[in-house]
């Protein structure tokens, strides 16, 4: 096993993020991990506790491949219940937001803009919970220079809202849950109930 | 307890609060409120004969509510003295208890407060520590769940003399309980209520899960923790006892219970911390270990005994390493865990030296305080020449000077503890510390200032904070500027307006007013008083357009001088940053403002000879200086 150098260049990245500043108060007790839906719905490996010590202590590899930089959904149930009052989500999308500037890949999807049909209303923009859509200036093939919503990776949570409020059908989360399948699945579900 | 009672020297008042201490050291005069127990004390021989024949049942406070008392009751079994009192807020006047004490004669209903003024040397506060209510934490159900109890309603389920005659049970449905778990720092070390820890609770959680263990050896406990804290003597190895015991310690502090509605059932949803892996158990009883806070009254004892309070609420002692025992009053002493969350030993330790500390008083004719005090004179006084004034009094934080319109102020010295507040408020300057005068103080400015003062850094530090940061900046060799002149008062509050003036007038490049923070302020309030006035001074400096950073006010305490040392640095740059000729023409313009404000400083008794003598000195000693 190869020694991990304790230097504090992760941390101190992570502490001047906003969101980020309180990650070295953390006393490892454990709160945020037993109160996550995350953890106890869909991932037991899920950790919230073990992410803020991995980023605190410079594990720079593990931190950007560790699921749960990528899951948490900042629904901010923990954020109540921790007694250093520390903004959990914040310190993981310092980290995430870390991890996508250095060009890591969301291992799980995000919404995806379809630069062709996009009209640039705002809607995506306007919904979105995370604010991970902006309008951008861009030049569309065949389209020209054109104001489109682009996704920032870093901040999207893959959560739908986007997709379900676009009225030109732009914007779309990959293929588990896209329109189609979403309906292929209450359609089967609901036969299955008839029946 | 009961031998305390029976000393000959030691009267016990009982059921007496205090409610007004005027005085001062050695000479305290204490009002006391002996409230009436509507039974006679020189007549009751504690034989409980009232209480039996007492039809009122009403909670107990001392069994946690879990039991029933009379309304002829003693707190508990212990109690001494051993005093019946009848509680007339749940009495139905029957007359049943006068009749059961029979030829005693004992019950009087016609007993009223009695109010008394004592004459008293020296006082010892004990009034220790109340519960934190886990109420509000609604995540783990306290008042909700009929299975969770605290860590005093598991005390008394454990005792013998209690409600259930040391018989732990179930409240839910009375069954004994064969799965227990013990939460720990419910409430302390959590920013959302106290941050801070409450000291004694590891153990404690210890101790009652070995005393259940041992009472039922096959009770399975599990105690839940962040950290198990266990630093004085012998601490460790009863840890140790409690894992040899079988005793379970799990490392994560619970995020929720949850309860089953039918069984009663409690779950706990944790995280196994060494495991990393979130784990759920099933309890029969669960016992938060709520954390120590201030006795509820707490605010208004410390303001009836005029004693501050620390930021958490507890009584602040005077130095929290040299002085933990004396409360920054005179002849007030704490003992226990009205100061600070304690354990038994520390508390018996405080107390035996707190009674020690006043027999010092006790057995001396006089008292020494620090030379360092205030002293009026009485002929500049205005209040003496009928003028309304009293900004002195309101300045002390220590209620040592008497006012009263049309008299001359007065100082009473044995409450002084020498801060300067008085004298830096004064606005007619008759008012002077001893071994802090203004001549002495405006000899050492016209010293430090006497060559090339536009390149100076006065800096006024307090006593006890910032003095200490520049000394450790010292110690530590943190580099600063060698240009820093620095010069000592015992608080920020003694920083009189006319000195910085004087210090402008003579040419000074940049003033640091410097203190504590003010939660360590050594004088109570004094640090309030200096702050306030830097304030003042800020504002009129900016509106004569005086450049920034040339007054600058920074708190900074005895341990940060790494901070004195940065501050001294950035003082220094914001000093550079003005060009030279800029800075001696903003000098010259301000002198004559200066002037303005200074007009009387003459005046103050022995500042002109002061000045003659010390502008000879520095004189005569640049004469014999070595040109580098």
């Amino acid at each position: 096993m190869s020694h991990q150098t304790l230097s504090d260049s992760l941390a101190e990245q992570v502490k001047a993020i906003p969101g980020g500043e309180m990650l070295m108060m953390c006393f490892s007790c454990g709160t945020c991990t037993s109160k996550c839906m995350i953890q106890e719905k869909l991932e037991p490996n899920y950790n919230p506790r073990r992410l803020i010590r991995e980023a605190a202590f410079n594990f720079e590899e593990t931190a950007f491949t560790d699921q749960t930089t990528w899951l948490c959904s900042a629904c901010d149930l923990c954020y109540p219940a921790c007694p250093q009052k520390i903004h959990i989500s914040g310190v993981i999308t310092a980290v995430k937001q870390l991890a996508v500037a250095q060009g890591r890949q969301n291992p799980y999807q995000v919404a995806k803009v379809d630069e062709s049909t996009c009209v640039a209303c705002g809607l995506c923009v306007q919904v979105c919970p995370y604010q991970a859509i902006t309008l951008t200036e861009k030049k569309v093939p065949f389209r020209g220079m054109i104001s489109v919503a682009s996704v920032d990776p870093g901040k999207c949570m893959a959560c739908g809202m986007c997709n379900a409020a676009c009225r030109s059908t732009s914007i779309r989360l990959s293929q588990d849950f896209n329109d189609n399948r979403v309906l292929e699945n209450l359609w089967s579900w609901l036969e299955s109930e008839a029946a | 307890m009961v031998d305390a009672a029976r000393q000959p020297l030691i009267e016990v008042k009982a059921y007496t609060e205090v409610e007004k201490v005027e005085g001062f050291v050695g000479n305290f005069k204490v009002t006391l409120r002996e409230k009436a127990k509507y039974v006679r004390a020189d007549r009751c021989n504690g034989c409980a004969a009232c209480a039996n024949a007492c039809p009122v049942e009403v909670p107990n406070y001392f069994e946690m509510n879990l039991a029933p008392r009379k309304a002829a009751y003693v707190p508990m079994s212990q109690s001494v003295p051993l005093i019946y009192n009848i509680d007339m807020d749940a009495c139905i006047h029957c007359y049943k208890c006068v009749e059961a004490c029979g030829a005693l004669e004992a019950i009087d209903f016609s007993m009223e407060d009695k109010v008394t003024e004592e004459d008293i040397g020296a006082i010892v506060v004990a009034t220790g520590f109340g519960h934190f209510d886990p109420t509000p934490m609604t995540e783990y159900g306290y008042g909700r769940f009929p299975n969770v109890i605290t860590a005093m309603e598991m005390e008394r389920l454990n005792n013998s003399a209690g409600a259930t005659h040391g018989l732990v049970i179930r409240p839910s449905d009375n069954n004994r309980p064969q799965k227990l778990a013990i939460i720990n720092c419910v409430g302390s070390r959590d920013k959302r209520y106290n941050p801070s820890c409450s000291n004694f609770c590891c153990m404690y959680a210890i101790k009652n899960a070995l005393l259940l263990k041992q009472m039922n050896p096959d009770m399975d406990i599990s105690i839940y923790y962040i950290d198990i804290r266990t630093p004085s003597k012998g601490y460790e190895e009863f840890y140790d006892r409690a894992r040899e015991a079988g005793i379970k310690f799990i490392q994560g502090r619970p995020a929720e219970i949850t309860e089953d509605p039918d069984s009663h059932q409690l779950f706990i949803k944790s995280e196994d911390i060494t495991l990393g892996r979130v784990i759920e158990h099933e309890y029969d009883l669960v016992m938060l270990n709520q954390a120590a806070v201030p006795q509820p009254d707490q605010d208004h004892m410390s303001s009836v005994l005029n004693v501050a309070q620390s930021p958490g609420g507890w009584f602040m002692e005077y130095h929290p390493k040299l002085r933990p025992i004396d409360s920054p009053t005179d002849g007030i002493f704490f003992a226990g865990a009205c100061q600070g969350p304690k354990d038994i030993p520390a508390s018996v330790a405080q107390g035996s030296a707190a009674a020690s500390r006043a027999s010092r008083i006790l057995h001396s004719d006089t008292w020494q305080i620090e030379p360092t005090v205030a002293v009026v004179w009485s002929d500049r006084c205005v209040s003496g020449k009928g003028q309304a004034c009293g900004i002195c009094e309101r300045a002390c934080p220590y209620g040592a000077i008497d006012y009263t319109k049309g008299i001359s102020a007065e100082v009473i010295t044995a409450k002084c503890h020498g801060c300067g507040a008085c004298v830096g408020e004064c606005p007619h300057d008759a008012i002077t510390q001893l071994h802090y005068t203004d001549a002495q103080v405006l000899a050492q400015i016209r010293t430090l200032l006497a060559v090339e003062p536009e390149k100076k850094i006065l800096a006024f530090r307090c006593q006890w904070c910032s003095y200490g940061g520049a000394d450790l900046a010292g110690t530590s060799h943190f580099e600063y500027s060698a240009n820093e002149r620095g010069l000592r008062v015992m608080c920020s509050a003694r920083m009189d307006a006319d000195l910085i003036y004087e210090a402008y007038r003579l040419g000074a490049g940049a003033i640091l007013y410097s203190g504590c923070h003010p939660q360590d302020c050594h004088y109570i309030t004094g640090q309030i008083v200096g702050a306030k006035r830097a304030a003042r001074l800020e504002k009129m400096f900016a509106r004569l357009g005086m450049s920034p950073g040339r007054f600058r006010t920074e708190w900074i305490s005895a341990a940060e001088g790494d901070k004195y040392a940065r501050v001294i640095n950035e003082m220094q740059a914001a000093l550079d940053a003005i060009p030279e000729d800029q800075l001696k023409a903003e000098i010259d313009r301000l002198k004559p403002e200066m002037e303005k404000k200074l007009t009387k400083l003459n005046e103050i008794p022995g500042v002109e000879e002061a000045m003659i003598q010390v502008d000879f000195i520095v004189k005569d000693l640049l004469n014999k200086a070595v040109p580098v």
